[in-house]
């Protein structure tokens, strides 16, 4: 984007209004106005939540929970289902929106026993992220959590679903992860979530490569 | 571990296997519950360990890792990693009974057939050795290496006479093998998917089968079948609590047993000669079994009670205190003390960093090292007449220093009352007792035992009153009915190298 007949001096860049374009049941539609660094207004179509709460700057949260259980191997949770703006199943981190008074950990743990049944203790939370920032304001926090395997309520979870919601749930040896993955891939038209898919490739190398540059294997 | 240990007494071996059950690749960690596994059965042999995990794809991919020395030692943790693909797999532990050692004699050994490859670890000495080696080299078939666990392995490798070209029949070359060799052996076939758990039809080496639960659920009853997360086979059940699994089951004298994820199915069971007694040897009780293991339904420990009742009613003694030779003689002395009614009082601090490692070469040195192996704690004992229980006096040499330690610490009497029978005759099926001419008990000293000792009085239990010991157990619960899998109503065990009695006529 250059233009060479601008002034060299630069602003940093401010939104001025944002306007409702169309708004529906969970999302809406704005047009922001913004000026750019070189000075310039300029229109940008974004992509907002209707969901989010006034406490939290976070809309909702996703979950990297891991069922440790003794003599077996460590499993990251999985979730697989139909994604309507995907059109196919995706492969995700158990996750939801943050509801009205809670905090991301307790969204957390909330979402976890819905979707999975497994009872998990938050073991760490990382900062507000954004998910899409070229597209929408969504945030997310991603929320570290242990679930002990050995206890009697998470050896045969029972999930906790709502009337449109169907959910499978996978686990996947953390060791294998990656490799588990491109198998599930190879096997079914299905779509990995980012977040995931990054994950898999730091275990990866934090398990057999911890000295070398991640190099990605054709 | 007293004076068998000193005396170079050795089991050959543990032998030890996991087969996850449900669907595969399974998330149990095969490789760490066979560790676990064998660090439990570290009694039964600390020379070298070797595991042998399969991933039972067709074709298998089989991974092995042997070492020498102790399991931790042998299995560092990047050993394990090689092992992690496993859904089956097993494990051997080794006791060194000749010297010297190769990496190459370390089980379980793994050869290819003719229907692809095979790993076997083997517990036991095969009494015909010497005759099949050279029946096995006149078909045609070397042998690398002096061990009869090789010689199993070459025989399941021969194609017996009626299979069929593509389809193994395993259980016809068990079969075949059991044919050729009445025992003893223990032993574990891994084939592909699948492992053979098998016992010689005199039962002479232990062999017992554990089912893997959920940690949970170990202690309760509601363990149920969908429970199952794998199976275990195991020379002892002791190394069952350590990995979450719940006793099962003996395998039977002369069983061929299937294990595999979908559970575990008998095969066969070959009978003895008409006639024949089971021949479980006695001196898996007397002293190489871990006190928490079970054999034929009863614990090890309350056999060695018994052993210790029954000698305080062969051989009563006129003294103020009962005390043992720590640890292995602890059972037996409380027993002693319990009928005797005399109190039980602890006269020995042992040293347990100093063990076997050190091989002495003579006598003298030899009594110097069992002084340093044990302290006096005098002042339990001084100005008393002492009761002193031990498992066994081989070679004389063990207790004599004791005795004279005690003696020189105050007691004013040492008087021995051993929880076994002398040893006389050598052993064919897998102990390693010394020659006849060393042992005490055919030298003209044992005459006097008592005076070439250093005692005011030695006496053993009898063999009648050690049967007696074992059986009991056996028959009560029998009445119970809770003798889990004994179909076969006839119980004996082998006592040969208290009596001569061999179960089998010995080939040479």
């Amino acid at each position: 984007m250059s233009n060479s007949e601008e002034p060299k001096a630069t602003t940093t860049p401010y939104v001025v209004k944002e306007e409702i374009v169309a708004a529906g049941k969970w999302v809406k539609l704005e047009k922001t106005t913004y000026v750019d660094r070189a000075g310039s207004t300029r229109v940008w179509d974004t992509v907002k939540r209707t969901t989010r709460q006034i406490n939290t700057e976070a809309d909702g949260v996703g979950i990297i929970a891991l069922l440790k259980r003794t003599l077996h191997k460590d499993c990251v949770v999985m979730v697989k289902q139909f994604r309507p703006p995907m059109g196919c199943h995706t492969l995700e981190f158990p996750a939801g929106l943050i509801d009205e008074g809670e905090s991301a950990e307790a969204a957390a743990l909330r979402e976890l026993k819905e979707e999975t049944g497994y009872k998990g203790e938050v073991v760490g939370v990382t900062p507000v992220t954004c998910i899409d920032p070229g597209l929408s304001n969504c945030t997310t926090q991603i929320v570290m959590v242990n679930i002990n395997g050995d206890e009697g309520e998470n050896i045969n979870p029972t999930q906790q679903l709502g009337d449109a919601e169907f959910v499978e749930v996978l686990l996947l040896p953390l060791d294998e992860f990656q490799v588990k993955i491109d198998d599930l891939l190879k096997k079914e038209k299905t779509v990995v979530d980012a977040k995931v898919y990054i994950f898999a490739m730091g275990m990866v190398q934090a398990f057999f490569k911890p000295r070398e540059l991640p190099v990605l294997k054709q | 571990m007293s004076a068998f240990e000193a005396s170079g007494i050795g089991e050959e071996c543990g032998v030890f296997g996991c087969v996850a059950a449900g669907e595969w690749p399974t998330q149990l960690e095969v490789a760490q519950v066979l560790t676990l596994g064998l660090v439990a059965l570290q009694h039964r042999g600390q020379e070298s360990a070797g595991i042998v995990t399969s991933n039972g794809a067709t074709p298998p991919t089989y991974a092995a890792h042997k070492g020498m020395g102790l399991v931790s030692t042998a299995f560092a943790p990047e050993a394990l990693l090689k092992l992690r693909y496993g859904n089956l797999g097993i494990c051997h532990t080794r006791y060194s009974t000749t010297g010297i050692s190769e990496l190459q004699n370390c089980q379980p050994f793994v050869v290819d057939t003719l229907h692809g490859q095979i790993a076997v670890a083997h517990n036991g000495e095969l009494v015909n050795a010497a005759a099949l080696r050279k029946r096995v080299m006149r078909h045609g078939v070397g042998l690398s290496t002096s061990s009869d666990s090789e010689l199993i392995t070459q025989l399941l490798a021969l194609t017996p006479p009626m299979e069929e070209r593509d389809a193994p029949d395993w259980v016809a070359r068990i079969k075949n093998l059991m044919s050729e060799t009445p025992t003893s052996y223990s032993l574990l076939v891994m084939f592909k998917d699948v492992i053979y758990a098998v016992r010689d039809p005199y039962g002479n080496r232990p062999l017992c089968i554990g089912r893997v639960v959920p940690v949970s659920k170990m202690h309760s009853s509601g363990a149920g079948e969908e429970d199952t997360e794998g199976w275990v086979v195991s020379s002892e059940s002791c190394s069952f609590q350590s990995i979450g699994a719940k006793y099962y089951r003996e395998v039977l004298p002369g069983e061929i047993v299937q294990i595999s994820q979908h559970g575990v199915k008998s095969l066969s069971v070959v009978p003895r000669p008409e006639g024949d007694l089971p021949a479980f040897c006695i001196f898996e009780y007397v002293y190489f079994a871990r006190p928490d293991s079970i054999f034929e339904g009863q614990m090890v420990y309350t056999v060695r009670q018994r052993c210790g009742r029954q000698l305080a009613i062969e051989a009563p003694t006129d003294a103020d205190v009962v005390s043992t030779v720590p640890e292995s003689a602890t059972p037996a002395a409380l027993g002693y003390a319990q009928q005797s009614g005399l109190p039980y009082i602890e006269v020995l601090c042992k040293n347990r960093y100093v063990g076997r490692t050190f091989i002495q070469p003579n006598t003298r040195l030899r009594q110097l090292g069992v002084a340093k192996k044990f302290g006096a704690l005098t002042d339990n004992f001084a100005g008393k007449r002492v009761v002193l229980v031990d498992d066994s006096i081989v070679r004389g040499n063990t207790i004599s220093p004791i005795i004279k330690l005690l003696k020189e610490a105050g007691a004013t009497e040492v008087h021995i009352r051993v929880a076994s029978p002398p040893i006389r005759f050598p052993c064919y099926m897998g102990i390693n007792i010394p020659t006849k001419e060393e042992l005490i008990a055919n030298k003209p000293e044992f005459q006097d035992i008592a005076g070439y000792i250093g005692a005011a009085s030695v006496k053993y239990l009898t063999v009648e009153g050690l049967v007696s010991a074992v059986q009991e157990g056996i028959a009560s619960l029998r009445q119970k009915d809770e003798v889990i899998g004994s179909g076969s109503k006839r119980v004996g065990h082998c006592t040969a190298c208290l009596t001569g009695k061999y179960p089998v006529e010995l080939e040479w």
